[in-house]
């Protein structure tokens, strides 16, 4: 609204056929209502001219160029890498652009919705193209509409939205690190709330438009250009008609590629763009609470925003979009963990809008959304069940505000957030929370630009980006695999996205993952397509297969190119690594084939398909658990090392989950795939992995400051610190998202609906606002529950051992990786025996990790505490199973209560976990005030009879005794109330002494 | 003859029907019986006596019947010959006779406060009357029977009574402490505050407090310094109830008497171990216990303790 006043309408007209171009009717509809826009002259240029010209104008260069250098190598610190992942994922999407402009525009516009990847690295890219948009704009002019729109955007769009989009943009930002800190984080904020504000639509879109940005911000100059067109015209959606706005971002956002200018707008717009068709549809809905029950679009959409919103809380926090983001945060607080989840959300979308394309035009279909979430979910999966998880966790939590300050604080509050959303999701996310969520967030988006780039970028990102490409070939075909998984993801994400966006969203987008139900299915089921086809064309090399029908190739150059593809990458990478090595082997097959069929299962339920996958991906996870997770857990703890190995548990547990999902949604069998994947995966995961942990930690780091010098292994440790948590949170997340939708899956395979519902009640603490999408939210919820619970579960199920690992949550690192791998280890355990054994395992080195890490992580310790409440539910669980430490304990308590419920609805045990520790304990002993054997009875007063007293014989009382010794309860009140009335006669009364005497001194 | 509680007294507030009877026993019968009826309402409710007859109100309201009771005087063990004798504890009496019952100097002459007899003994020209205190009712009662040391409640001394409830043995502690002594009667429970204010209606010496004992605070401008405080709150935290109020209003070297309802605390311990573990936690308050005695078999899994506070160093002494 604030919008339609502030910004010019000149781009509407602009944005406006290019909606209506591109077959966006719904969104065009509604932008057209919105914004009043005069149908725009044939000869005019279109939004995509404006776009190219933007793109190969010298100042995008320039801020590619700028950019991209620190973006290549990796995030220095944590606002300079946020930056300069913005620039850099400018600056590639520049290069991208400039080189595949042509392409860049088809595959924005296209790509948003086809490309999963793309939507993945559209949110990076979103996020990028908010800060590239800020940049830009403020170098074009665009700035100022931007501004105003952003803050018209801010006001209008829903505090939650705004802060959401804040959010991601803020981690976009962090991610790259952000150039202009300030100018990212207002811009990313505005932009972000903006998106947020039409919420699922504009998330959706976002994600469209973050594939596309991503694929832009891989290009760099289109998707910053995108999202300066998405500027404009979020401007107008400013009005909280959020589906309108958004779908008219949308519009703009495909617009933008042509037109730069109003990049935030655009980022906004993009992410609606892409979703117009679908956001069109959602946009109603939509609109931000709607949004989640629209469908698993909407999630998506959400997903996409909350990656947005990640991005911009990314960018917030690294500029402190104080004010912004204070507002924002407020919203964006659940956002903020909805960050986390946006920046899943994001991948999802990416990956939705990836897979719509591949499948069909995304815009218009909302299964592509579905589908973008499912094939999101793939690559996303991870990034985004992870995501998803600390969404949720940050959801439930409340946390909306404090994830959207924390994000906006970036390394702490982020973690914070993180944790939240961990927690929610699976509080072993959550240990790192607030860095991990971001980087979580900004992760799966990387890895959605990971997967995309996998195949394109292979050889152009840095090498990260390439490692992450050749993982990401992996990776996608995780993601392929995944794509069901990613479904799953998605819906995570989504829901978390929702979460952060608006409860509404968030539920929609868990809907659709968790239940696919109805809208969700039909997405689903297209994503499972996707994703089948993904999967099929994965088997060989998913990655690629997937990367194709994803945007893979646009977003790998954006992929934010370094870190967030890398992380991306590495996340898919990861799991396609861990799968490749351990599971792809053993679990890895097994899983897979069950999901096999990918599509199908995700169909019918997405739930089922997710938690079939889910398990396979538990499977694959435990036994990269097995290989990799004690590694993982230890590098977790330790530092570099650690790192890698979370990462790569991460990665894993989300390829697992994507592996798991594709798995059960294909059900047929896609072992091979899966299979072939994870070969390839192997190599790329190595380097994924190493892409991904050193994007983590770039990411963590970046934000945090450290640097990812040492590339992935260091880093890892840099992160460590800061990173540790964001890093192990990613890692957390992923892995617990993964592992949420692993036991989420499992669960659901055993009870498949209860868990479901179980998710939402859970959910709805943390969804209760977006209450829609108890689908997706419930999918959501569920993984998230379903993470918290099963850790909880996992544990009871595996053993005491998961357990401690939950306590390991408390440092969410640990916790994550111990969440992950609890999870893994659970599902694995429950699906197999062998899981056990890792599960043990991994519980021992998370354990030690965690706590360690946490510590150390210090900003961790709001994290921690953020993520506490989101590790509560994991150490909750993992509690449960085996009491780890004290400070769980704390955590436990505040998560525990939250989990409780959740808990409580889906699993018993669970709930035990996440009463507070001490219920835990008391689980399996009453609550006692007193315990006999800590207590000295002196001799003397062994006995408390009558008898037993002195003097007894001849006693007054002793006719009474002789009565009432044989009465118990009520027949005791009985005589006694006789005794009462006064027609007791009990003889003479004696007065000596006959009490006890205690040592008289 | 036997000072002993009629049945009527048990029937408590409800009334005597059986006044005019006279007899103690037989009257006791009748009474009881009417009593009973009476009781219902009567037992708890404080006014009432329930329709008994049409007598004045509950158990406050005393009988004027004291006058029928009077000649009950008769009635009560008719004229009997009872003998009243001072117990160890001061202020405590024990009624002998064909049977013993155990006595309180009735501070108000005329009323009983909730159905219990009342035993009038004439020593030369004053008379005296006495109000038999029942074990089964009230706990002190039987600690006293039971055989406690210190009561630490004479004539004279400041109590406070943490869970005074209905007041009915806060009505027997104000005549062992008698006009010159007090009793800071605290009760939480207003449907129970409400009889124990028409019992400090007519006892001067009671000052009744409705507060909740956790939070001396807020009674703290109505009560000074007390000797004794004497605890019936079966509460699992009573040990710390106890101990907020004697930091509050208990001076150095004065007593306390718990009783310590086990079930309270924790009803799946054995009361023995939990009877052990509120010692220890009264010594950690530097409530110092003296002694402790089962209340068996007037209550089940009851004890009492008693203590000191901050007891003066030895050595002075």
């Amino acid at each position: 609204m604030a919008e339609d006043s502030t910004v010019p309408s000149d781009l509407y007209q602009h944005v406006y056929s290019f909606l209506v171009e591109n077959k966006f009717a719904k969104a065009a509809k509604e932008f057209l209502r919105q914004a009043k826009v005069k149908p725009q002259d044939q000869n005019e240029d279109s939004l995509m001219d404006i776009f190219n010209f933007w793109v190969k104008s010298p100042e995008t260069k320039k801020r590619k160029a700028v950019t991209s250098g620190p973006a290549a190598v990796n995030g220095p610190s944590a606002k300079k890498a946020k930056k300069d992942a913005d620039s850099s994922s400018s600056e590639d999407s520049s290069s991208e652009e400039e080189q595949a402009a042509p392409a860049k525009k088809a595959v924005q516009v296209k790509a948003p919705p086809p490309k999963k990847p793309a939507a993945v690295a559209a949110k990076e890219s979103s996020s990028e193209d908010s800060s590239d948009s800020e940049d830009e704009a403020p170098a074009k002019t665009t700035a100022k509409k931007p501004a105003a729109v952003k803050a018209a955007v801010q006001p209008t769009a829903a505090a939650r939205k705004k802060d959401t989009s804040s959010s991601s943009e803020e981690s976009d930002s962090e991610e790259e690190p952000s150039k202009t800190p300030a100018k990212v984080v207002k811009p990313v904020t505005g932009t972000p709330k903006t998106v947020s504000t039409p919420v699922s639509a504009a998330q959706k879109k976002q994600d469209s438009s973050s594939e596309d940005s991503s694929s832009d911000s891989e290009d760099e100059p289109p998707a910053k250009s995108a999202v300066k067109a998405a500027v404009p015209v979020k401007t107008p959606p400013p009005a909280k008609p959020a589906a309108p706005a958004e779908s008219s971002s949308d519009d703009s956002s495909s617009d933008e590629e042509d037109a730069p200018p109003p990049k935030k707008p655009k980022t906004g717009q993009f992410s609606a763009v892409p979703p117009p068709g679908t956001l069109t549809a959602q946009a109603p809905v939509k609109t931000p609470a709607s949004v989640k029950t629209v469908t698993p679009k909407a999630a998506a959409k959400k997903d996409s925003s909350s990656s947005d919103s990640s991005d911009s809380s990314s960018e917030d926090e690294a500029k402190k979009p104080a004010v912004k983001a204070a507002p924002a945060k407020a919203a964006p607080a659940k956002k903020a963990p909805t960050k986390v989840a946006p920046a899943q959300k994001k991948d999802s979308s990416s990956s939705d809008s990836s897979s719509s394309e591949d499948e069909a035009a995304k815009p218009a279909v909302k299964v592509t959304p579905a589908k973008a979430a499912s094939a999101k979910s793939t690559p996303a999966k991870v990034a985004q069940a992870k995501a998803a998880p600390a969404k949720v966790t940050p959801a439930a939590e409340e946390s909306s505000s404090s994830s959207s300050e924390e994000s906006e604080e970036e390394p702490k509050k982020p973690a914070a957030k993180v944790a939240p959303v961990k927690a929610a999701a699976k509080r072993a996310p959550a240990k790192k929370t607030p860095a991990k969520v971001t980087p979580a967030a900004k992760e799966s988006s990387p890895s959605s630009s990971d997967s995309e780039e996998d195949e394109p970028p292979t050889p152009a990102k840095a090498t990260p980006a390439k490692a992450a490409p050749a993982k990401a070939t992996p990776a996608k075909a995780t993601p392929a695999k995944a794509a069901p998984a990613k479904k799953d993801d998605s819906s995570s994400s989504d829901s978390e996205s929702s979460e952060d966006e608006a409860p509404a969203k968030p539920a929609a987008t868990s809907k659709p993952v968790s239940t696919p139900k109805p809208g969700t299915k039909p997405a689903e089921s297209s994503s499972a397509s996707d994703s089948s086809s993904d999967e099929d064309e994965g088997p060989q090399k998913k990655p690629v297969t997937t990367p194709v029908s994803k945007p893979a190739p646009a977003k790998p150059p954006a992929a934010k190119t370094t870190n967030k593809p890398a992380e991306s990458s590495s996340s898919s990478s990861d799991s396609s690594s861990d799968e490749e090595p351990k599971k792809k082997p053993a679990t890895t097959p097994v899983s897979k084939p069950t999901p096999a069929k990918p599509t199908p299962t995700v169909k019918t339920t997405n739930k089922q398909a997710e938690s079939s996958s889910d398990s396979s991906s538990d499977e694959e996870d435990e036994p990269q658990k097995k290989a990799a997770t004690t590694p993982a857990s230890k590098p977790v703890a330790t530092s570099a090392k650690t790192t890698p190995a979370a990462k790569p548990a991460e990665s894993s547990s989300d390829s697992d989950s994507s592996s798991d999902e594709e798995a059960q949604k294909k059900t047929t069998t896609t072992p091979v795939p899966s299979k072939p994947a994870t070969p390839a995966k192997p190599a790329a995961k190595a380097a994924e992995s190493s892409s991904d942990s050193s994007d983590s930690e770039d990411e963590t780091p970046a934000a945090k400051t450290a640097k990812p010098a040492a590339a992935t292994a260091t880093k890892s440790p840099a992160a460590a610190s800061k990173p540790p948590v964001s890093a192990s949170k990613p890692a957390a997340e992923s892995s617990s998202s993964d592992s949420d939708g692993s036991s989420e899956d499992e669960k659901q395979a055993k009870t498949t609906v209860t868990p479901k519902a179980a998710p939402k009640p859970a959910v709805t603490p943390v969804n209760a606002k977006k209450a829609e999408s108890s689908s997706s939210e419930s999918s959501d919820s569920s993984d998230s529950e379903t993470e918290a619970k099963k850790t909880p579960a996992k544990p009871v199920v595996a053993n005491g051992k998961p357990v401690t690992k939950t306590p390991t949550s408390a440092a969410k690192t640990p916790a994550k990786k111990t969440a992950e791998s609890s999870s893994s280890s659970d599902s694995s355990s429950d699906e197999e025996e062998p899981s056990k054994t890792p599960a043990t395992k991994t519980p021992p080195a998370t354990k030690t990790p965690p706590a360690t890490k946490t510590p150390p992580a210090t900003k961790t310790p709001p994290a921690t505490k953020k993520q506490a409440a989101e590790a509560k539910a994991e150490s909750s669980s993992s509690e449960e199973s085996s009491e780890e430490e004290e400070t769980p304990a704390a955590t436990n308590g505040t998560q525990s209560a939250k989990k409780a419920t959740p808990k409580n609805k889906k699993i018993a045990t669970s709930t035990p976990q996440t009463f507070p520790r001490t219920k835990q304990k008391d689980s399996n002993a009453p609550f006692r005030r007193i315990r006999e054997e800590d207590v000295e009875v002196d001799p003397r007063l062994k006995d408390n009879s009558f008898d037993a007293k002195m003097g007894a014989n001849g006693d007054w009382g002793q006719k009474a005794n002789n009565v009432l010794k044989f009465t118990k309860g009520k027949s005791f009140r009985h005589e006694k109330t006789k005794k009462k009335r006064g027609s007791y006669r009990g003889g003479a009364i004696s007065t000596t002494v006959n009490s006890i005497k205690f040592d008289s001194d | 003859m036997r000072p002993g509680f009629s049945p009527r007294g048990g029937g408590g507030r409800g009334g005597f029907g059986g006044r005019g009877r006279g007899g103690g026993d037989r009257g006791g019968r009748g009474g009881f019986r009417g009593g009973r009826g009476g009781f219902g309402g009567g037992f708890k409710s404080p006014g009432g006596e329930g329709g008994f007859r049409g007598r004045g109100g509950g158990r406050g309201t005393p009988r004027g019947r004291g006058g029928g009771r009077g000649g009950g005087r008769g009635g009560f063990r008719g004229g009997a010959k009872v003998t009243v004798e001072p117990h160890r504890h001061e202020g405590v009496f024990i009624c002998r006779g064909k049977e013993d019952a155990l006595v309180t100097k009735n501070m108000v002459i005329g009323e009983s406060v909730y159905g219990e007899k009342r035993i009038n003994v004439e020593e030369g020209e004053t008379k005296i009357e006495y109000r038999a205190w029942n074990p089964f009712r009230s706990k002190l009662a039987a600690a006293i029977l039971g055989g406690i040391d210190q009561i630490h409640i004479k004539p004279g001394v400041k109590v406070m009574y943490l869970g005074a409830a209905s007041g009915t043995t806060v009505s027997h502690v104000s005549d062992i402490v008698g006009p010159e002594g007090l009793v800071y009667a605290v009760e939480f429970s207003h449907r129970s505050g409400r009889d124990l204010l028409n019992v400090a209606k007519k006892r001067t010496n009671i000052i009744p407090i409705i507060e909740d004992a956790r939070h001396p605070h807020k009674y703290r401008m109505l009560v000074g310094m007390v000797d004794v405080i004497f605890a019936d709150v079966a509460q699992p935290d009573q040990t710390r109830i106890v101990a907020l109020n004697a930091h509050n209003f208990l001076k150095n070297g004065g007593h306390f008497v718990i009783s310590i309802k086990a079930n309270c605390i924790d009803s799946t311990a054995a009361p023995e171990a939990v009877f052990a573990s509120e010692v220890k936690k009264m010594s950690a308050e530097n409530m110092k216990p003296q002694e402790q005695l089962t209340l068996e078999p007037y209550e089940r899994d009851h004890a009492v303790v008693v203590g000191i506070y901050r007891p003066p160093p030895k050595g002075k002494k």
